[in-house]
């Protein structure tokens, strides 16, 4: 691994409550992480491990409560909302399980979002440019609705990697998608890496999606509780998963 | 704001709250901004030939009724100075004083118009009318016939109830064939002997006819004049009968006019009235120059009047008018605008809650919380503009439909006509926007505060139903409608009602922004009783984890129940201590009032065997003050009441300078300080001649008389109870209407935004094993849930501002009032709100079902 450079995003002992007192949930329990730019890391773990928690706080869509986290150099903890808010919007990329395209806009009006919520107007081509990278050129005027599942993910894709984000997470990209589809947005993905040297955090439960990424961790309980390189195969992974699971029961 | 734009397009749906508001909202404040600028005070008809016209100076005592006037002499010779100014072809005084044609045994037309309807013959030249057959008059009992210029006189424009039906019908028709409608007067055959009166039932189609033929002509104020309009069939030679301040009178007419009124030879004219009060100038020369030089010449005896200036001399009586109509817009346009706050309030509150996913994604990929609140307030923008664009026009082409009823109810004066007015559909619109802007304000800053998390949770569970700034806001505006109610009090008597409605607005807001405290205890009491059923189970979970769903659904039934509660409450609160306030004042006997007529002339006080009690006005000098006041006739002397005895700081003794009406200047002795200021009866007949006794109370038996009748004090008074609720019934209903009709089409708009937006939730309970009819009995119990919290809030409002009200009333009068709560009004308006509750939650599921 390449540690002379800054690590896309770094969390030092990152931890994650909610409520207080006594019914308090930890979520996060002091998280040391480091993902390396140019790198695809998938995360899993059962459910409640805190794994969907750690890519919120990683992406600054939520605050640690204690702990830090810092994007490309930048610690979030000081940050104010309208500074987080530009800070996620040049350096953040999101994909959801869900795509969560705004319905009112076109293919190409919802890619270009981010970049005119930063006052920028989109260079000409550029937006389309992105649109065949995810393989939907000439889609560029239908709306979300009239997309199947497996496109809107691809635009959704396409809308976050449109601001060149120095790290891109994922939160169950394929979840609900059918298996080729799936394949299809995490080929997307792995491209982005090889070809742009983009960096990708993904959250899955899905022992073949962990499978296309460099390594794989481990969490449980709020804990990094291991770790695995991607090249392991889909199996490998699958097993460990399921010994995890055991263990937490 | 192409974002903005899209989200617009996308969704109209639900920004369809806020656009119908700003539509009815924009649509009534132009409408009633119209017709309020579309009635200017404009001079009368009869000076149009007379591009400037001099009146007395202001005697500066602040008193509009004490336009001082110029004796007869003065005028004359003023107009023969004023005559000889170079490009004046005529300067000609106007006396005009009482008469009112009598047709059918009864007073005809416009009470309050017939008080100028008599002049000289000489100023008809003012107003360009010429004799149309016959000759000019010249001696007494000869008079010269007007009335085909003017339109109809209508009921309406006068004193409503107490005027007979208008049997006032154009001189035009001469046969009952209806072309005859279109024959000018000219054609009437001058001489043709024909009977002089008419039958009541052609008023309509004449009317219709006539007001047709002369539309072009009739403008306001010179209109109303057209209540002398005379008898068909009145050609030279034939006799009227009249009724003057002397008494009944039979006229010889000598020649008929194109224009309204009676015109007597000029010596004649100059005795029956008080005093000149206008000289007209016909012009040949340039306006302004004539008027510079007018100027010039007449120094401090008289203001030159041209141009606008010469509106000012509208009738006190149109003027009144003009003002009740005024009083009813602006109160429209008040309401209108409350409405729109309220109602883009709470509809951009719900679609905000509605769409948290959506603005929580758009702060996930970036929006900042300032770029989420731009794009409410562009989205808002457009709405309102767009809704604003539509909303003006549609209320300016209401307005015009609005003038005849407008008339009718003697608001405007009779030839009231609507024009355009590009600067109230500017305003309008303007408002609008504004209006909208600031009823999204708490949505949008809310909005902005949305967590980009929320993006990624899947049902809105509504946190936190209370906001700290709700809580201020709501408790503030409380506090400040309850101190305004505690203090009203203390605020003049005719802003009283203001007071009130301000303090209600108040007080409803802060109820809507408190309602969701509310909501919680009332839902648990309510569905208690069926907790074990599903239905009970789901409606008290569907509204608790709801609450601000069922505010936002709450809040238009909250100001529908609660502002035609209140409004109908106070009027009928005023209108109990008014009864009691006016019989106080009365002995039991029977008095003699005007039938008819503006007042009773000296005839019909005489024949009761009682003294005119005359009343003029007076200006009192003494030193260097000069006052104004009302003055009876009776005594020997000349009597001073104590307030203007200390304001001319004159004693018993004292010798003061008063000038009369008719402008007339005598010094007299003050005989002695009284109750009120009075003077010989015979100075006041000599000086105003013109004056009217206005009630008698009588001893014996009546002798029945033209133009007044005898009714006991106690109807009496009560007809004039009823004749200010009459007016005061048309506000309200008015209001009512409005408020009603505007919050109910918002109750059933928040409510279908509401259901529409659930539609995920009842497939969900339908795959659950729910049937359409359950579905139902859920989303309508909820609705029910909203219009019993709104109403419950509405009439705690409304009962706690008629508590204030009637404590100021109280105050005032010094009596205890009963307490008036139109329950009934307020069980109609909540059973609207149900209907309309129920059918709009019913439609979007039946729609999904079917």
């Amino acid at each position: 691994m390449t540690n002379h450079e800054t690590p896309a995003v770094e969390l030092r002992a990152a931890a994650r409550t909610f409520g207080s007192g006594e019914r308090s949930v930890t979520a996060l329990d002091r998280v040391d992480a480091r993902f390396e730019p140019g790198t695809f890391t998938a995360v899993m773990g059962p459910s409640g491990s805190g794994k969907s928690t750690l890519l919120h706080c990683a992406a600054g869509l939520d605050r640690v409560t204690s702990g830090e986290v810092i994007i490309d150099g930048v610690p979030l903890g000081g940050l104010s909302e309208r500074a987080l808010t530009r800070l996620r919007r040049s350096r953040v990329g999101f994909v959801f399980q869900s795509f969560n395209l705004v319905p009112a806009l076109t293919a190409a009006q919802n890619v270009a979002l981010p970049l005119r919520l930063a006052g920028r107007r989109p260079q000409r081509g550029e937006v389309a440019t992105m649109l065949a990278e995810v393989g939907l050129d000439g889609r560029e005027g239908h709306r979300p609705p009239e997309l199947s599942g497996g496109q809107q993910q691809r635009v959704a894709i396409a809308r976050a990697l449109v601001s060149r984000p120095a790290v891109l997470f994922a939160d169950e990209p394929t979840g609900a998608l059918d298996a080729a589809s799936g394949a299809g947005v995490l080929r997307l993905l792995r491209a982005a890496v090889d070809r742009h040297r983009q960096t990708i955090v993904m959250v899955t439960h899905d022992p073949v999606a962990a499978a296309t990424a460099d390594r794989v961790v481990f969490l449980a309980d709020g804990r990094v509780v291991g770790e695995l390189p991607g090249m392991v195969g889909a199996e490998r992974i699958a097993l460990h998963t399921a010994r995890l699971e055991a263990v937490t029961r | 704001m192409s974002a903005a734009w899209a989200m617009v397009r996308h969704r109209f749906a639900s920004f369809a709250g806020t656009f119908v508001a700003v539509f009815l909202g924009v649509a009534v404040v132009a409408g009633s901004a119209t017709l309020y600028l579309s009635s200017r005070p404009q001079a009368p008809a009869r000076y149009d030939q007379a591009p400037v016209l001099v009146t007395p100076p202001d005697p500066g005592t602040g008193d509009d009724r004490d336009r001082r006037a110029w004796t007869a002499e003065e005028a004359a010779g003023l107009a023969a100075r004023l005559g000889a100014v170079p490009g004046v072809a005529a300067a000609v005084p106007d006396p005009w004083f009482y008469v009112q044609r009598v047709e059918a045994g009864r007073p005809a037309g416009d009470p309050q118009a017939a008080l100028v309807d008599g002049h000289a013959w000489s100023s008809a030249v003012l107003g360009g009318y010429r004799l149309t057959s016959g000759r000019a008059p010249a001696a007494p009992g000869e008079v010269a016939l007007g009335g085909t210029a003017a339109g109809p006189a209508t009921p309406g424009a006068a004193a409503p109830g107490k005027t007979s039906p208008d049997k006032t019908t154009q001189s035009m028709t001469t046969t009952d064939d209806q072309t005859a409608g279109g024959t000018t007067p000219g054609k009437t055959a001058p001489g043709k002997t024909t009977p002089s009166r008419t039958t009541p039932s052609r008023t309509t189609a004449d009317d219709r006819v006539s007001s047709g033929a002369t539309s072009g002509k009739a403008a306001p104020g010179g209109a109303t004049a057209g209540g002398t309009a005379t008898a068909g069939k009145t050609g030279a030679g034939t006799t009227i009968e009249v009724l003057t301040s002397a008494g009944p009178e039979t006229w010889t007419v000598t020649g008929t006019v194109d224009g309204p009124g009676f015109y007597l030879a000029d010596e004649e004219a100059r005795k029956r009235a008080s005093g000149v009060h206008v000289i007209g100038m016909t012009v040949t020369g340039d306006v302004p120059r004539v008027a510079g030089d007018a100027r010039t010449v007449i120094g401090a005896e008289g203001v030159v009047r041209s141009g606008a200036e010469r509106d000012a001399l509208e009738p006190v009586s149109v003027t009144r008018i003009r003002w009740l109509g005024a009083q009813l817009l602006i109160a429209l346009v008040m309401l209108g605008t409350f409405a729109t706050v309220f109602v883009v309030a709470s509809t951009c509150a719900l679609s905000a809650a509605q769409r948290r996913r959506e603005l929580g994604l758009l702060r996930a990929v970036g929006a900042t919380p300032g770029q989420v609140r731009r794009l409410m307030y562009a989205e808002t923008t457009l709405i309102a503009v767009f809704a604003g664009l539509i909303g003006a026009p549609a209320g300016a082409a209401a307005a015009p439909l609005l003038a005849e009823p407008m008339v009718r109810f003697g608001l405007e004066p009779a030839g009231f006509t609507v024009t355009r007015q590009p600067v109230a559909l500017a305003g309008a619109v303007l408002l609008g926007l504004v209006v909208a802007l600031f009823g999204v304000t708490a949505a949008a800053r809310r909005a902005s505060r949305i967590p980009p998390l929320d993006a990624l949770r899947e049902a809105a569970v509504d946190p936190r139903p209370m906001t700290p700034v709700r809580w201020v806001a709501g408790v503030l505006g409380a506090a400040a409608g309850g101190a305004l109610l505690a203090g009203m009090s203390s605020f003049p008597l005719e802003s009283q009602v203001t007071v009130g409605l301000g303090a209600a607005m108040l007080l409803l807001t802060a109820a809507a922004l408190l309602s969701p405290v509310l909501i919680g205890p009332l839902v648990r009491a309510v569905a208690g009783p069926w907790r074990g059923t599903a239905t009970g189970m789901l409606v008290r979970e569907g509204t608790l984890t709801g609450v601000r769903r069922v505010a936002s659904t709450a809040a238009p039934v909250l100001a529908t129940v609660g502002l035609t509660m209140l409004l109908a409450g106070m009027v009928a609160t005023i209108e109990v201590a008014a009864g009691f306030d006016e019989t106080a004042k009365y002995p039991e006997a029977n008095v003699l009032v005007p039938d008819g007529t503006p007042g009773l002339s000296t005839a019909a006080v005489t024949a009761q065997g009682a003294e005119p009690a005359l009343t003029t006005r007076l200006l009192l000098t003494h030193g260097d003050v000069t006052t104004g006041g009302s003055a009876t006739g009776g005594g020997d002397g000349l009597v001073l009441d104590r307030l203007t005895a200390a304001q001319l700081q004159a004693e018993a003794g004292d010798t003061v300078t008063v000038r009369f009406v008719d402008g007339a200047v005598t010094a007299l002795p003050v005989s002695r300080i009284g109750d009120e200021v009075g003077l010989p009866r015979e100075l006041v007949r000599q000086h105003d001649p013109d004056a009217l006794t206005s009630i008698v109370v009588l001893e014996d038996p009546a002798v029945p008389v033209i133009g007044a009748r005898a009714l006991p004090v106690h109807d009496f008074v009560m007809e004039e109870v009823e004749e200010e609720g009459r007016l005061v019934d048309l506000f309200l209903l008015a209001l009512i209407g409005l408020t009603a009709g505007y919050t109910a089409i918002a109750v059933g708009n928040t409510l279908l935004m509401a259901t529409a937006a659930r539609r995920t939730e009842f497939r969900a309970l339908r795959l659950a094993g729910a049937g359409t009819g359950q579905v139902l009995r859920v989303v309508s119990a909820e609705a029910l849930l909203a219009v019993a919290t709104g109403a419950v809030l509405g009439g705690l409002v409304a009962v706690v501002s008629l508590a204030g009200v009637r404590a100021a009333v109280e105050n005032e009068i010094g009596r205890d009032i009963a307490l008036v709560v139109p329950w009934g009004t307020a069980a109609v308006v909540t059973g609207v709100c149900v209907v309309l509750a129920v059918l709009s939650t019913a439609v979007p599921v039946l729609r999904r079902a079917g």
